[in-house]
């Protein structure tokens, strides 16, 4: 068969699934620090979800203090904030709407309504009291926008983008997340934790996740940071874990390349392969928690080669914009995944803006 | 007067009770004809209608049409704000007969334009001759050097063309101006019918409509038409400024009906003097290119050097007869306002025929008799310049001062080449639903013509309403909105 599909519009694809997993997770994990905030330790401050997303610099240019309404307001409603939910919705509609010749108008349509209801919410839907509410109103939307999309799209080499674009996003979301350690020590407050509240923070990472009961499932009993942190990197079943996001990015770049005979895919199913192994090699090896911080960084780096892999074999990019990204090994953050987007997406960032 | 009366005296008293179009002419009453046994009909089955159901069924109509983004968008620094043109549910009518002389019409004036432009663009008989003086259209800023002496597929220059018609006090059709550069409205024609049939089957239920519904296999039919030879299917792609550009959404639109690519000027490249888009899998030929994009973009090696819109090395392909562009390059010589005048001696001097649709009277001022006509007549005259300059400079002599027609008479006589003169024409109206009810409101037609070989010609068209009580101006800019077009099969009286 032969391919009709623009490079742009599979960009697209990719940004519209990765944009819309970005704004669900931002949803997550202000509800989980919600009440993980109600949970009573006056100590518990908002600024390790600014270090979660190494955001110091940025949030810093808007806010002096990292209360929970300035964090709150960074994350959900300051449009000059990239990453900001409302951003995400917005940026995932006008990639939809680059789409729209090819996507149903059922995702369309779908998207154009969320889109308002995300955009007209302000800060008195972010109060302490209506804060949990908004952000399960917000997963919802974007659950039943991956639903429509599910059950409506044509299922051309559009599709395999779309899904890459969802899972390169939900691993490094993922990964992000177990890196709350870090993010907490790095603000100054980890020690501060009894081992009760301890647990009570692996509790809503779980929960987060949706994989609580889950987890429950496999252990019924005892409820250690090792067994969680297993569990959330290396387990095939949940669909939030690294393991199943890693599975279900080489099936993508597999169908990419033997469906429909993508040759530019070989490059990105080599790595896609040895990444899954080497992902399956390091669950054997000894103390998770001992390495975690080493392994999201591996995991995040991985991710940022991979996105940029795809950006020169698909999507148009230049080599030398792989090339850039590669200092992206020495620290990666989300500054440096911000530049990797490709020169598509920061035209529409910035025709946005103009 | 013998219709309306026939209408009233049917004996209930409802929705249009109160409608009275005089003095402008009906396009459901047909003022002064035998009732329509159709159009009878339909007036019955509206006056069925509560106006607060018409009412509650338009705004969930245009709820639909927000939602389905059949919109214009207008951007400004941090929303994207959607808005639709408006929709009036009270469709106007065309009967079969109507329709019949239109088409042919519509047929005969596309035939001669695209006969003009091929002798532009070689030999210039016409201009040579003196029929159409030469500097009217060489020294046009629509003329492209860069077409002359090419050779399009079939002779065809302007393969989607839209004709502006507008109607007199007693019902004639008028050819008001001709589109064959890049006309759009296409969409809404469509759009307003499947928005008809979701929202009112119980009006629409007993009538044999024409379908409209297969505009984009007709024109991915005619486009293929005059695809350079290939050896496979033609690949056809429609070219969009954009996002951005107010008219995405039928870009979109005609994309979906035709099932091809919607690509913009980055998405394609020139290799060897022919045309390819980048996909994921690697560079694919394009043959033919349905272009949403001016002249002026679309190539940076021969136009605006500034353009980032175009594809540079375009021409080079069009010109060794790689690529089609629909519509060519340079056709804007043939939709002139100066050139608009001349049409009827077009169709006479390629033709041999008489025009079947007649321009609204126009009084050359270049000419002396016209000039002198203009003069005389001048406060019964609406005078237009012909430049580019757009609607500056418009004199309406009815409403116009007396200093004012004095100005213009100066200027007339400075440089009377500049000027046409055309006299006050009164548009047709349409039942339109409106705050008070139903009232009558002026409206036009826009037929869409598709050409490659032969010319296909939508039936109906894009009909506007200026919806403020009065107004004749159309445009959506200024208050205008569209209603579905229904032509009736069928014959009647």
């Amino acid at each position: 068969m032969t391919s009709n599909l623009l490079s742009r519009h599979a960009e697209c694809y990719f940004w519209l699934a990765r944009y819309l997993e970005r704004a669900e997770s931002l949803a997550r994990i202000l509800e989980a620090q919600t009440s993980f905030q109600r949970s009573g330790n006056p100590n518990n401050s908002w600024a390790w979800i600014v270090a979660l997303y190494s955001d110091q610099e940025n949030f810093a240019k808007k806010f002096s203090e990292p209360t929970a309404q300035n964090v709150i307001n960074y994350y959900v409603t300051w449009l000059d904030n990239p990453s900001s939910i409302q951003s995400c919705v917005r940026a995932a509609r006008e990639n939809a709407r680059a789409l729209r010749p090819l996507i149903s108008s059922d995702v369309w349509m779908q998207i154009n309504d969320f889109y308002s209801r995300v955009i007209g919410l302000t800060e008195s839907d972010f109060s302490e009291n209506r804060l949990s509410r908004s952000c399960d109103s917000i997963k919802r939307g974007c659950y039943a926008q991956i639903g429509v999309a599910e059950s409506t799209l044509y299922r051309d080499e559009g599709w395999p983008f779309f899904r890459l674009g969802l899972f390169i996003e939900r691993a490094d979301q993922t990964s992000r997340l177990l890196d709350v350690q870090f993010a907490k020590s790095a603000t100054g407050n980890l020690n501060d934790l009894t081992m009760e509240e301890h647990a009570r923070l692996w509790n809503v990472l779980l929960r987060s996740a949706s994989a609580y009961h889950a987890f429950r499932r496999v252990h019924p009993r005892g409820f250690n940071p090792a067994d969680i942190a297993h569990f959330l990197v290396f387990d095939r079943r949940l669909p939030r874990s690294l393991s199943f996001c890693a599975a279900a990015i080489q099936r993508m770049v597999n169908q990419l390349r033997t469906e429909f005979r993508l040759r530019n895919a070989q490059r990105a199913l080599e790595h896609v392969d040895k990444f899954q192994a080497d992902l399956q090699d390091k669950a054997k090896n000894g103390d998770l928690i001992e390495q975690l911080h080493d392994t999201n960084d591996w995991v995040q780096r991985e991710l940022i080669d991979l996105s940029a892999e795809l950006g020169v074999a698909f999507f148009g990019a230049e080599i030398e914009e792989l090339e850039a990204a590669a200092p992206a090994r020495e620290e990666p953050d989300e500054s440096t995944a911000r530049l990797s987007r490709s020169q598509g997406q920061s035209q529409i960032q910035s025709q946005m803006r103009s | 007067m013998a219709t309306v009366t026939a209408f009233r005296n049917s004996g209930i008293k409802a929705l249009l009770d109160t409608y009275d179009p005089e003095p402008s002419f009906c396009e459901l009453l047909s003022n002064g004809a035998m009732p329509d046994p159709l159009l009878t009909r339909l007036w019955n089955r509206l006056q069925q209608f509560e106006a607060s159901d018409l009412d509650a069924r338009a705004k969930d109509a245009e709820r639909e049409l927000q939602m389905l983004g059949i919109t214009f968008t207008v951007y400004t620094d941090r929303t994207a704000i959607d808005r639709i043109l408006p929709f009036d549910v009270i469709p106007r009518t065309i009967s079969a007969k109507d329709w019949r002389h239109l088409e042919t019409g519509i047929r005969q004036r596309v035939k001669a334009l695209n006969m003009f432009i091929w002798d532009v663009y070689h030999d210039g008989h016409i201009l040579n001759d003196g029929t159409i003086p030469q500097e009217l259209v060489l020294g046009n800023s629509n003329f492209q050097e860069a077409m002359v002496d090419y050779d399009p597929p079939a002779g065809t220059y302007v393969h989607i063309s839209g004709t502006d018609l507008i109607r007199d006090n007693h019902g004639e059709f008028f050819v008001l101006e001709d589109n064959s550069r890049t006309p759009s409205g296409v969409s809404y024609v469509v759009e307003n019918r499947h928005m008809m049939q979701r929202a009112f089957p119980d009006l629409m239920d007993g009538f044999d409509i024409e379908p409209v519904s297969d505009y984009g296999v007709q024109l991915a039919t005619k486009l293929g038409e005059v695809a350079p030879p290939v050896l496979t299917d033609a690949q056809i792609v429609l070219l969009s400024p954009g996002v951005f550009n107010s008219a995405y959404f039928e870009h979109i639109f005609l994309a979906r009906e035709m099932g091809v690519p919607l690509v913009e000027g980055r998405d394609l490249f020139i290799e060897d003097d022919r045309v390819f888009m980048k996909t994921v899998a690697g560079p694919r030929p394009v043959h033919v290119i349905y272009r949403r994009l001016n002249d002026d973009f679309l190539d940076p090696e021969v136009f605006n050097k500034d353009s980032m819109l175009g594809v540079p090395g375009l021409m080079r392909a069009v010109r060794k007869g790689n690529v089609t562009l629909a519509n060519a390059v340079g056709t804007g010589i043939a939709d002139d306002k100066a050139v608009y005048a001349y049409v009827p001696r077009m169709i006479r001097y390629y033709l041999d025929e008489e025009p079947i649709l007649p321009n609204v009277e126009t009084h050359i001022c270049r000419e002396p008799s016209a000039l002198a006509y203009t003069l005389d007549n001048i406060e019964k005259l609406v005078v237009k310049p012909v430049g580019e300059s757009g609607g500056y400079g418009i004199c309406v002599g009815p409403k116009a001062t007396k200093t004012e027609l004095e100005e213009c008479r100066a200027r007339l006589k400075k440089k009377p080449e500049e000027y046409i003169a055309q006299p006050m024409i009164n548009l047709s109206v349409s039942p339109t639903l409106v705050e008070t009810g139903v009232e009558p409101r002026h409206v036009d037609l826009r037929p869409f013509a598709i050409t490659g070989e032969e010319t296909w010609v939508l039936p109906g068209g894009l009909t506007r309403v200026a919806l403020p009580k009065g107004s004749i101006v159309v445009n959506s800019s200024q208050g205008g909105g569209t209603k579905d077009t229904w032509v009736l099969k069928g014959d009647s009286a």
